[in-house]
């Protein structure tokens, strides 16, 4: 049987400004699928640009250009899914418009 | 209540113990209930939360209470060598806070007593705080270390680590028994003590009117640092072995009794420590709905703004019934 696994990044979170969220370590794991369910977007046309990154070694960041970012405009749930992705996992998310708050719960499903 | 065997078929259990790669580093009392090797899954560990209300409203959740990160099973990955790995496989049970001064991650394990009795906590674990970056680096001064080529300021940007339980017997009596081990007090001064609380941990029932006192970063065991104390004077170095990226594993074993609601004993490598006397505090009103628990949870508690981390090889729980 394959291995799986759901990790709750943020939870409830409020963001008025951009972020990453803390590395997660997944050198088991295949396949990755981050969800992200916007709870509240507020702000002058606000949106949530969410891109995946991946590290060697927990401390240094690129982003996956195999993944597509995804962009929230209004609360609901989007998802991307991540492969072949080394060892260690992170979203960086960029708040657009004009003062944009988002309030988010980030989960990342992972599978052998 | 101890499980009647007879010499012969003690020394055959024994026997075969020793004769297991597996089990032979271990030393379980008569019944095993869980024996978690990191390296084939999180065997039920997993991120422990506050309650949360009837609306599924996690705003609800007591603020200090949810953060306490998602445990990793992680390779022991590291800048400098590139995977570590394990003590049993390629794969720990990492708990691992935030680079934020006084947060805690706590993993859980949630069983309950099929009858009380002694019960037996072991694991091989090691901890380490975050290697640093050019950005992230606090420089080569950190509390009590000057880095001189072998000592380094990482050993001192890690803060505490904690086994614990939560526990309930069939009369509604809830407690606590807990270890911490105290690597550096609030000002990262070692202090490589083991404490306990005298304080039962604050429930989400106590906090719900209290909310507005609570920060994120509360010592949910036992907020007020006067309220734990060590067992005694003698500090005990533990190998961290200079680096951030060098991973030694510790044996710990611990016992308790289920029987009197008191701690027995707590073994750290070479040296064991006699918990008969430590006061187990119980809470004053009995519980409904947690009819026997026991669950085990092991937390990690940076004092520095630097990520620390508690690493699980594997964890042997076992009992006398």
């Amino acid at each position: 049987m394959r291995h799986a696994l759901t990790a709750v990044l943020e939870r409830n979170s409020t963001f008025t400004a951009d972020f990453v969220t803390e590395p997660y370590e997944a050198g088991w794991a295949a396949e990755a699928r981050w969800f992200v369910r916007t709870l509240a977007l507020e702000g002058d046309n606000p949106g949530l640009r969410l891109t995946a990154q991946i590290s060697p070694d927990g401390l240094h960041w690129c982003d996956d250009d195999e993944s597509a970012e995804q962009v929230a405009t209004e609360p609901g749930l989007v998802s991307m899914r991540v492969r072949e992705f080394g060892h260690w996992l992170r979203l960086r998310a960029t708040l657009t418009g004009g003062d944009p708050k988002a309030k988010v719960l980030i989960y990342l499903a992972l599978k052998s | 209540m101890s499980v009647d065997t007879h010499v012969p078929a003690d020394d055959l259990r024994r026997a075969l113990i020793a004769a297991d790669p597996k089990l032979s580093k271990f030393n379980p009392l008569p019944r095993i209930l869980a024996f978690d090797e990191f390296n084939t899954g999180t065997h039920g560990w997993c991120e422990l939360i506050g309650n949360h209300d009837g609306h599924g409203n996690l705003d609800t959740v007591d603020v200090h209470m949810r953060d306490f990160r998602p445990p990793q099973l992680s390779s022991c990955d590291f800048f400098d060598i590139g995977t570590h790995a394990a003590m049993s496989g390629n794969y720990a049970l990492k708990v691992a806070t935030r680079p934020v001064t006084g947060h805690t991650a706590v993993a859980i394990r949630r069983l309950t007593m099929a009858r009380r009795g002694v019960v037996q906590f072991e694991t091989y674990f090691t901890y380490k705080s975050e290697a640093a970056t050019a950005e992230s680096s606090l420089g080569n001064s950190f509390g009590d270390i000057e880095w001189d080529g072998n000592l380094h300021p990482s050993e001192a940007q890690f803060g505490a680590f904690t086994v614990a339980t939560d526990l309930c017997d069939g009369e509604g009596i809830r407690y606590h028994c807990v270890a911490r081990y105290q690597n550096t007090d609030l000002d990262h001064n070692f202090t490589r003590r083991w404490m306990y609380p005298v304080v039962p941990e604050p429930t989400p029932r106590e906090n719900l009117h209290n909310q507005e006192n609570l920060s994120p970063t509360e010592d949910f065991t036992a907020p007020d640092p006067e309220d734990w104390r060590p067992l005694d004077e003698e500090p005990q170095f533990l190998c961290y072995n200079e680096v951030p990226t060098k991973v030694n594993w510790h044996y710990l074993r611990w016992q308790f009794d289920t029987r009197t609601r008191t701690n027995i004993e707590l073994q750290v490598n070479d040296r064991i420590m006699d918990m008969r006397q430590v006061p187990v505090p119980a809470y004053p009103d009995k519980y409904d709905g947690l009819e026997n628990l026991l669950n085990f949870y092991v937390s990690v508690r940076t004092h520095s703004p630097v990520r620390n981390f508690l690493f699980l090889d594997s964890a042997l729980i076992s009992v006398d019934w």
